[in-house]
């Protein structure tokens, strides 16, 4: 085997911050080889760096021995080098063919017109060649994720790349397509073809991975077998520290009923009904979870809670005050906090910085707002706090939310509303798309405000989370509460079985009640 | 399955919309006929010996080509990504600058065998092209809205040529330059003696030109990798960018060529006339800014908004020639609202006019 890509001493710098740090990076040919890290550790940034977008501050590039200077992407694919985003770089309208050949159409009438014939033979014989089901003629709209995916890859394909750069591949994937990608690398590492992936998770680089390389703080930390490694070693190398996997919780006596919900009804954006009959509470001192596969009423049930959706019949009370009807303001002023399921569309503003972020919620409220003024010194002390206490990386309060990656977005989302004080926490998929470091630091904050007597509803189709972190359980199916349990005496297979809507008999259900229940 | 044929039910849905609105507009063509026909003498035959004259359809092509142009025009510059709506201003300057070459070289002479009036015609496209230039530079290299620069480049414009024009003639308007500084009519032997449609063939060479650039337009468009990469640097220029082909430069040209067509606009419509009209909202009036209603209603298509920009200068050569029929003084303001409340009609029930997703948009590259 030969070496494909071989990085020597890559450093990037940017302007107060350094991405890379004197990285060393070396691939075979024919394998696949995965870039672990948590969300800013600079995996992507060396992979542009690879791919000729940044130019690095110091540092080599050896493409199959040979050192290359890449002053673009241009430079990249004539090496052999392709790199697919995590957002696509598609263009909607065209076709999947107009798109594969984009920027290097095959042409006819003395290079006058495209060959658009030509153009999908070949689209069509590469397809093949890898065993790819792509309709050459679809509109990149009107086809799935996965196989937009699949376009990008035989885009780079047609450019004649055979090192293959994917950026976090499988984040957009459902489970089953995630499969048919890992399908995808093994025919494509048959043929000859050089794979490197980032990712941050564990499963998916001891499935998919002949190697890994771990990086931390931009720097390399180590290069590993996946044969000779754990996901254990992984992932104290990937945080520089043991990490529990599992989170700990202490239950502790419950206080007063914060929250109440009473035969609450509601529909779906389409006039479905989509919770039926929902009761429960929920006390001071206490985290309620709500588990279910997504899309069985969850959402409408929080929005309902929250405040963005009225419900059909029923009551919701807060502290004692029946708030069914309240506007969503008066429950923020109340100190009910939010952490919202769709963090571009709810969480930030994506085109604000930070700064302004920070106060999303609170911008009509004392400190930040006096007599319709705002103190921005106050918000920008205030933002910073946030991005301290929560590592939230790069620390650059003026920075726009877009510019940040998910996790790093998400902590910040998760310091905000965490600043309010709360009483009633609502999250929903709190650590979703999170690093391991940031997922045990948003768990220890959320036990943290149980201790101090805050209540937590929480929902999350991440069942260990959900139900290591809960003092009790409900499960969700088809808009029912099928019932509310301990998670500590429950198994995963009567969870399970709830979620699929079936309910477990008297005798069971007595030992994985929990006590105190107020059903 | 089923959400399959949803997909194909909600297009049919749409397309029916559409459908719609050509049986309906056809549908009262053929109403006006039938009752002309039926009625002689009422106002449905006026109507209808009007619409179907040949001399309506000779001034429908003559009145279109300037908003022909000025539409195909802004669709290279939008479909690119850039929102040019100050084709208004463009087709001014060219229509200024062909009448004011013209007359300088001097009307009846030539340069290098090339007829006054086409080195004009030259002059004008040149000075449109530059004034886009430095439209393109204002928004891509220093990204300035481009609705503000392109207000800027109307605004300036209508100004700038009236202005000149009464520093060289004493008046807002120039001096007539009589037939030699005018486009000739090109005749076209037999075919020009068919009834009515032979019209077609027997006009001034801009509007040859003219049937020539949409279907050339429409070429470019949908079987060049130019008109591909049009496309892609006004849906994603993220996309274009990162297969190596340079965003910035795919925008200049598309706002250049906006400049050239509307050029071509410009100086055929004053160039037609022999003379540039420099009042009130110049002799454009306009034009410009209903060939971004024309190119809209198009959908970007150029046949589609061909289509569009004949059924304008059409209404407008019907109520031209109902001028002319006594008892039918039609007020030409009322006329020219019509292709405005045809957009606003379209785009509320049809809604499929699909604005590129970076129009408007300022493109950085990753580069840094």
């Amino acid at each position: 085997m030969s070496t494909a890509v071989h990085l020597d001493g890559i450093t990037k710098r940017f302007p107060g911050v350094v991405a890379n740090d004197d990285v060393d990076l070396s691939v075979e040919r024919g394998t696949v080889h995965a870039l672990l890290g948590e969300n800013g550790a600079g995996k992507t940034t060396l992979m542009n760096i690879l791919y000729g977008l940044y130019q690095p501050t110091e540092g080599t590039i050896h493409i199959d021995g040979t050192a290359r200077d890449f002053h673009s992407p241009r430079d990249a694919i004539d090496a052999g080098v392709g790199m697919i985003h995590q957002h696509f770089m598609l263009v909607d309208p065209m076709t999947i063919t107009e798109n594969i050949v984009l920027g290097n159409e095959p042409r006819k009438w003395l290079g006058l017109a495209v060959d658009s014939a030509q153009a999908r033979t070949e689209v069509r014989e590469l397809s093949n060649r890898y065993g790819f089901d792509v309709d050459p003629d679809a509109k990149i709209e009107d086809v799935s994720v996965g196989v937009q995916q699949r376009v990008e890859i035989l885009k780079a394909l047609y450019r004649g790349a055979d090192v293959l750069i994917l950026d976090e591949p499988t984040a957009v994937l459902t489970p089953q397509e995630v499969e048919e990608l890992f399908d995808v690398f093994e025919e494509l590492t048959e043929q000859g073809k050089t794979i490197i992936f980032i990712s941050h998770k564990l499963g998916e680089v001891m499935e998919a991975a002949d190697e890994v390389t771990v990086l931390r703080d931009g720097k390399n930390v180590g290069t590993v077998d996946t044969a000779d490694t754990t996901r254990e070693q992984l992932a104290e190398l990937m945080v520089g520290r043991e990490v529990l996997m599992e989170p700990e919780s202490d239950y502790q006596e419950p206080g007063d009923t914060v929250l109440g919900v009473q035969a609450l009804r509601a529909e779906d954006s389409r006039g479905v009904e989509a919770v039926t009959d929902a009761n429960f509470a929920v006390r001071e001192g206490e985290i309620f979870g709500i588990a279910g596969i997504d899309g069985n009423g969850q959402s409408e049930l929080i929005e309902c809670i929250t405040g963005l959706k009225t419900p059909t019949t029923g009551h919701i009370s807060y502290k004692g005050r029946d708030i069914t009807n309240a506007p969503r303001k008066q429950r923020i002023d109340d100190g009910m906090a939010y952490i919202p399921e769709d963090r571009h569309e709810r969480g930030l503003v994506m085109e604000f910085d930070l700064t302004q972020n920070g106060i999303l919620g609170s911008q009509h409220s004392e400190p930040f707002a006096k007599g319709g003024r705002i103190d921005w010194n106050r918000v920008e002390t205030h933002a910073q706090d946030i991005i301290t206490e929560y590592d939230v990386r790069p620390p650059n309060k003026d920075a726009d939310a877009e510019s940040f990656s998910g996790g790093n977005q998400q902590k910040f989302i998760v310091g905000r509303e965490f600043q309010r004080n709360p009483d009633l926490v609502v999250a929903t998929h709190p650590t979703r798309g999170v690093d391991i470091g940031a997922t045990n630091f948003i768990h220890d904050r959320l036990l943290d405000l149980r201790a101090s007597g805050k209540a937590v509803v929480l929902v999350s189709s991440n069942l260990t989370e959900v139900q290591g972190l809960s003092d009790r359980l409900a499960v969700m199916h088809d808009g029912e509460i099928m019932d509310v349990v301990d998670p500590s005496t429950v198994t995963e297979e009567q969870i399970g079985l709830l979620m699929a809507g079936e309910h477990i008999d008297d005798a069971e259900r007595a030992t994985i009640a929990p006590d105190g229940g107020d059903r | 399955m089923s959400n399959a044929n949803a997909d194909a039910q909600s297009t049919l849905r749409n397309l029916s919309y559409r459908q719609g609105l050509a049986v309906g507009t056809v549908g009262v063509f053929v109403l006006v006929g039938l009752l002309g026909v039926i009625f002689p003498g009422s106002i449905a035959n006026d109507l209808f010996r009007i619409i179907t004259s040949r001399s309506t359809l000779s001034s429908a092509l003559r009145l279109s080509v300037p908003i022909v142009f000025a539409a195909l025009g802004g669709i290279f510059a939008e479909k690119s990504g850039v929102i040019n709506i100050g084709l208004e201003g463009l087709l001014i300057i060219s229509a200024f600058t062909g009448v004011l070459v013209t007359d300088l070289v001097g009307a009846s002479s030539s340069v290098f065998f090339v007829p006054a009036v086409w080195v004009g015609f030259l002059a004008g496209i040149l000075a449109s092209t530059l004034f886009s230039l430095l439209f393109a530079i204002v928004c891509i290299e220093f990204r300035a809205d481009q609705i503000i620069a392109g207000l800027a480049v109307w605004l300036i414009a209508l100004g700038l040529a009236p202005f000149a024009a009464n520093v060289k003639y004493g008046s807002p308007n120039s001096d007539n330059l009589g037939s030699a500084g005018t486009f000739d009519q090109w005749t076209i032997p037999v075919l020009s003696d068919i009834p009515v449609l032979g019209a077609v063939f027997d006009a001034t060479p801009v509007v040859y030109l003219m049937l020539l650039a949409v279907p050339l337009t429409w070429f470019v468009l949908n079987h060049t990798s130019f008109g591909k990469w049009i496309q892609a640097s006004g849906e994603n220029p993220k996309a274009l960018d990162t297969v190596g082909v340079n965003v910035n430069r795919v925008r200049y040209a598309g706002v250049l060529l906006s400049g050239v067509l509307s050029g071509v606009g410009g100086a055929a419509l004053s160039l037609s006339l022999g003379q540039f009209i420099g009042n009130g909202q110049t002799m454009v009036n306009g034009k410009g800014f209903i060939a971004i209603v024309a190119f809209l209603f198009g959908n970007y298509n150029p046949i589609g908004a061909f289509g569009a920009s004949f059924l304008f200068a059409g209404l407008e050569a019907v109520q031209l020639r109902l001028q002319q029929v006594p008892g039918y003084a039609i007020p030409d303001t009322l006329i020219q609202t019509v292709p405005y409340v045809t957009v606003i009609v379209v785009l509320a029930l049809v809604g499929k006019t699909k604005i590129p997703k970076a129009a408007g948009e300022h493109y950085e590259s990753g580069d840094d």
